[in-house]
């Protein structure tokens, strides 16, 4: 089978079934699971998992002792292309587009946006694999 | 006056917001709750007249007990154990008339869904669940970008003293312009 794959056919995605499979921490601070391909972000004391196939971009800029984190989704017209299920399916959605975050940790911070460039790149290359095979 | 079945007390509960958790005690008794922070500070205090709604909310550790009041604030304590649950419930139906609604968590990684605003709570839905939720009080600076995006920029708040190591700053919106709901709602999301 393919894995840990989990964009299944028909562009549906679906990073987590089960709540227990969320990985915790005592520290809250951005995580990817690489086994769910999913980035984790802490939002009000809750991580909230986003598909790495929503990811379009991700950026860190450092400032003082701070890091900013910058990840970018795809959203209708930009990044959910070819197939362009979500905006066919749920015309009245509305998309995260954009979170920014501070991270007080610049080694975690790069470390995290180093972690989801590679697994952006890992499945974008699968997936276009997997588009080869199937013309 | 207080008997061990008119007063329900938890040793580590986490007190959910902007910068994270902060865990504390909290005491249920039928007139309401009262949460302490750990060493001492804050102290979050809800009558039974001003709460609106409670709901239960699985995590991946535990329960969260979602507390909405009529100012259209909200408050969510978590840490409480599945036996809590069981034993709360009937308590909570007893002694403030309310019965908690399950509000299960949206965990499928999607990033498209539905806004929906109640009171200062603005909750992201997918699936007809709750992704996440943040506070409109907290919001400092509200912008449109082009026709179709919303941003929201949040305080910066170095106070709170919470566990949480990357603190959101920054959160915006693509609204297609397939979507009629938020028509000339944009500049008060």
């Amino acid at each position: 089978g393919d894995g840990g794959n989990s964009v299944k056919a028909g562009g549906e995605i679906v990073a987590y079934k089960d709540v227990n499979d969320i990985p915790t921490s005592r520290e809250l601070m951005i995580q990817v699971d690489q086994k769910r391909e999913a980035v984790l972000l802490p939002v009000y004391g809750l991580l909230v998992p986003f598909h790495i196939a929503t990811v379009k971009s991700v950026t860190s800029q450092q400032d003082g002792g701070h890091c900013y984190i910058r990840i970018i989704f795809n959203v209708p017209g930009a990044g959910f292309g070819a197939n362009d299920l979500p905006t066919q399916k749920f015309p009245r959605s509305i998309f995260v587009k954009e979170v920014s975050f501070r991270s007080s940790d610049v080694r975690h911070a790069t470390q995290v946006v180093q972690l989801i460039k590679t697994m952006r790149r890992h499945v974008a290359q699968r997936e276009s694999e997997r588009a080869e095979r199937a013309t | 006056m207080a008997t061990d079945s008119s007063l329900h007390q938890f040793g580590n509960i986490l007190l959910g917001g902007r910068g994270g958790m902060n865990p504390g005690q909290l005491k249920i008794h039928p007139g309401g709750f009262v949460w302490k922070k750990t060493g001492g500070g804050k102290v979050v205090d809800v009558a039974k007249a001003d709460i609106t709604s409670l709901s239960w909310t699985r995590l991946p550790k535990g329960y969260q007990l979602g507390v909405k009041m009529r100012a259209g604030s909200n408050v969510k304590f978590s840490g409480f154990r599945e036996q809590d649950v069981a034993s709360l419930n009937p308590f909570l139906h007893a002694n403030m008339g309310i019965s908690p609604d399950e509000k299960p968590l949206a965990i499928s990684g999607r990033n498209w869904g539905e806004a929906e605003l109640e009171g200062n709570l603005l909750s992201f839905v997918v699936g007809g669940k709750q992704a996440f939720e943040v506070s409109i009080s907290d919001v400092s600076q509200t912008q449109m970008m082009g026709k179709n995006d919303v941003v929201l920029e949040f305080h910066v708040d170095d106070t709170t003293g919470a566990n949480e190591k990357d603190t959101l700053m920054e959160l915006s919106f693509h609204v297609p312009s397939t979507n009629s709901t938020y028509v000339g709602d944009e500049e008060r999301p």
